[in-house]
C-alpha cells in the first residue's frame, strides 16, 4: 500500500493465537468506556483503555456561562461527589474575584465535602462488590449510603447534584438541629462500615481474588502520575488535605491511610479506611464550627474578573487530586475553565497493571483504580 | 486467619442481619420527611433557608414580572419562560409571570436566589411525572397552588439498627 494510513485506521498485524475483545462502552463491567483487551487464552497481553464515550464538553460550556450559572453543570461529571467537583472551581473563582469567605461557611463546606466523599466511596464500593460477584457488598453500601444522602438532603435540599457551594460560601445555612442528627447518623454509619471487614475485607475469597493482582509499585505509581487512593495504596503518603490544606483542613487533625502492597486489595481497602477518617473529620468539624454567623457573602450581580487572571486550585476528591484552572476575562464569563481530574490520571496505569493478568481479574483491577468514566471524559 | 474461620465469620456477620431491622423505605406508602417547607431565599441577607429543592411555588401578589428568574435560568436550563397573565396585579405592569418547564429544570434553585421580591420559592413536592411533555409545563396558575404533601417518615437509629420510622 502506497498511502500511509492514519494510526487509528491502520490494520494491526496480530498473532493467530491472540483474540481482541471490546469490553464496553455499554458494558456493566466497564462503565461508559471501552477497554480493548487482547488475550492469549486466559491471559491479557495488551490493553488499551478508550475513554471519551460520554464527553459532554463541560469545559467549553463553562466559557459561555457566568461564574454563578456554571455551578449546576460543572458538578455533573460526578453527581455523587458533586461538592468535591465544584470545590476547586469555587476556590479559584473566590481568588479571582477577591472574596473572603466567612469562617462558618468554610466548616460547612468541609462537612459537605467529607459527606460527599463517603457517598461517592460507598457507591464505588457497591459497584466493586458487584464486579466481584459479591452481591451482599452491593446491597449494604447502597443501603447505608442512604444515611448520608439523608444528611445531604437536609443540608442542601437535593440527594445528588446539590449545587450547594458558591463563590463566597454556601447557598444556605445548616437547618436547625442538624448537628445532633449529623453526629448520630455519622456515628451509626461508622459502626456499619466497620462491619464490612468481616464480610468483605477479611473474607478469604476476596483476599484470594485480589491479593497480588495488578501490583503497582511505589516508583511506578509516582512515575505514572497516579493520585489519591491509588497512590496511597502504593505506599506514598500524599493527601492534599494534609499537604496543601485548603479552607479549614489545616485546623483539623487529618490522618492519611497508607498501604504498602499496591495491589487491588490495597487499592480497594484504602478508600474504606478513608471513609472512617472522613467520619473523624466530620466530628471534629462539627465540634470546632462557629455556632453562628454568616455563611455567604453577598456578591454583586454578574461579578467580573480581570483580563487574563489565571488561577489553579486543587482539592482532594474521592478519586484523588482534582484541579481547576481558570482564566478570567473582563466579562462575567470565564475565558477558560479546565478540570484536571484524578480519574484520568489513574486510568493511565491500567495498561501496565493488566499486562499478564487473567481476564477474570480485569474488572477488579480496573475498578480498584477508582476510575469514574464520566469525570475523565468531562 | 485460616480460610474456614474467615468464611464462617463472613457468613456469621451476614446472618446477624436477620435480627437487624429492615432499612428499606416503602416509598409510595411512606415518604421521607424533609426539613422546612422547601428551599427559600432571603434577598435582604443574601443567604438561603435550608429546605428541599422540589417544585416551585409562585406568589402572584408579589411577582413584579421583572424577569430576573428567567435570566438566571438562561445559563442553566432555559426552563423558565415569561408568559402573559390577566392584568389583575397593579405592581406587575407588564402582566407577565414565569412559567416553568419541568422537562428541562434541574432543580438547582438559582432562580430562587435571583428573585428579589420574595415571589419564587421551592416546595417539598417532587412527584411531577406526567404522561406528556406538555403536562410538565407549569403555568403561573399551576405554580401558585400550594402542594399537598404527606411526608412524615424519618430515619431512626435504635440498638437494633436504623429504620425508616
Ligand atoms: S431550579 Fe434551576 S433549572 Fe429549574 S427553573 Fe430554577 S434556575 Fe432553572
Ligand atoms: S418570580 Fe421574582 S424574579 Fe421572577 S419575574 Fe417574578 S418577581 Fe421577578
Amino acid at each position: 500500500m502506497s498511502k500511509e494510513l492514519l494510526p487509528g485506521l491502520a490494520l494491526q498485524k496480530v498473532d493467530e493465537r491472540i483474540m481482541t475483545l471490546n469490553v464496553g462502552p455499554q458494558h456493566p463491567g466497564s462503565g461508559h468506556m471501552r477497554i480493548i483487551v487482547q488475550i492469549d487464552g486466559d491471559f491479557i497481553v495488551a490493553c488499551d483503555p478508550d475513554p471519551g464515550y460520554v464527553h459532554r464538553g463541560e469545559e467549553k460550556m463553562a466559557e459561555y456561562r457566568n461564574y454563578i450559572t456554571n455551578i449546576p453543570h460543572l458538578e455533573r461529571p460526578v453527581i455523587h461527589d458533586s461538592c468535591n467537583v465544584l470545590y476547586p472551581y469555587v476556590l479559584g473563582v473566590e481568588e479571582i474575584l477577591g472574596i473572603e469567605v466567612p469562617e462558618r461557611a468554610k466548616y460547612v463546606r468541609v462537612i459537605a465535602s467529607e459527606l460527599n466523599r463517603c457517598i461517592y466511596t460507598m457507591y464505588w464500593l457497591a459497584i466493586y462488590g458487584i464486579f466481584l460477584g459479591h452481591s451482599t457488598m452491593f446491597m449494604w453500601p447502597a443501603g447505608d449510603r442512604e444515611l448520608l444522602i439523608d444528611l445531604m438532603e437536609k443540608m442542601t435540599g437535593a440527594r445528588v447534584t446539590h449545587a450547594h457551594f458558591v463563590p463566597g460560601g454556601v447557598r444556605n445555612d445548616l437547618p436547625a438541629n442538624f448537628e445532633d442528627v449529623c453526629l448520630r447518623q455519622v456515628n451509626y454509619f461508622e459502626k456499619r462500615i466497620k462491619e464490612y471487614a468481616a464480610v468483605f475485607y477479611d473474607n478469604p475469597i476476596l483476599i484470594a481474588r485480589t491479593k497480588d493482582t495488578g501490583v503497582l509499585s511505589r516508583q511506578d505509581a509516582i512515575r505514572l502520575g497516579t493520585t489519591g487512593s491509588v497512590l496511597r495504596a502504593s505506599g506514598v503518603d500524599y493527601d492534599l488535605r494534609k499537604k496543601e490544606p485548603y479552607d479549614v483542613y489545616d485546623e483539623l487533625d487529618v490522618h492519611t491511610n497508607v498501604m504498602k502492597e499496591g495491589d487491588s486489595y490495597a487499592r480497594s481497602k484504602v478508600p474504606w479506611l478513608d471513609m472512617m477518617e472522613s467520619c473523624n473529620i466530620i466530628r471534629q468539624a462539627l465540634q470546632k464550627m462557629p455556632k453562628s454567623g454568616s455563611v455567604r457573602v453577598k456578591l454583586k450581580p454578574n461579578p467580573k474578573g480581570k483580563v487574563f487572571d489565571t488561577v489553579y486550585k486543587r482539592v482532594e476528591s474521592g478519586r484523588g487530586s482534582l484541579g481547576c484552572y481558570i482564566v478570567s476575562d473582563a466579562k462575567p464569563e470565564p475565558y477558560r475553565v479546565k478540570l484536571s481530574v484524578g480519574s484520568f490520571r489513574n486510568l493511565i496505569a491500567l495498561p501496565y497493571l493488566l499486562k499478564g493478568e487473567k481476564l477474570g481479574n480485569m474488572p477488579s483491577v480496573y475498578w480498584s483504580l477508582n476510575y469514574w468514566p464520566v469525570e475523565a471524559d468531562r | 486467619m485460616n480460610t474456614a474461620t474467615g468464611i464462617i465469620k463472613a457468613l456469621n456477620s451476614g446472618i446477624k442481619h436477620l435480627a437487624i431491622k429492615r432499612f428499606t423505605l416503602r416509598y409510595p406508602e411512606e415518604k421521607l420527611k424533609f426539613v422546612g417547607d422547601g428551599y427559600q431565599f432571603d434577598p435582604s441577607t443574601g443567604v438561603g433557608i435550608a429546605g428541599s429543592k422540589g417544585r416551585h411555588m409562585l406568589f402572584h401578589d408579589k411577582c413584579t414580572g421583572c424577569q430576573l428568574c428567567s435570566i438566571a435560568c438562561e445559563g442553566v436550563a432555559e426552563a423558565i419562560g415569561m408568559v402573559k397573565v390577566p392584568e389583575e396585579h397593579k405592581h406587575n405592569k407588564k402582566a407577565i409571570m414565569p412559567q416553568i418547564d419541568y422537562g428541562k429544570c434541574v432543580f438547582c434553585g438559582l432562580c430562587v436566589d435571583a428573585c428579589p421580591f420574595y415571589a419564587l420559592y421551592m416546595t417539598n413536592d417532587y412527584e411531577l411525572s406526567s404522561f406528556s411533555k406538555e403536562g410538565l409545563i407549569y403555568t403561573p396558575a399551576q405554580l401558585q397552588v400550594k402542594p399537598y404533601v404527606s411526608q412524615d417518615v424519618e430515619i431512626q437509629i435504635t440498638n437494633r439498627g436504623a429504620t425508616h420510622g
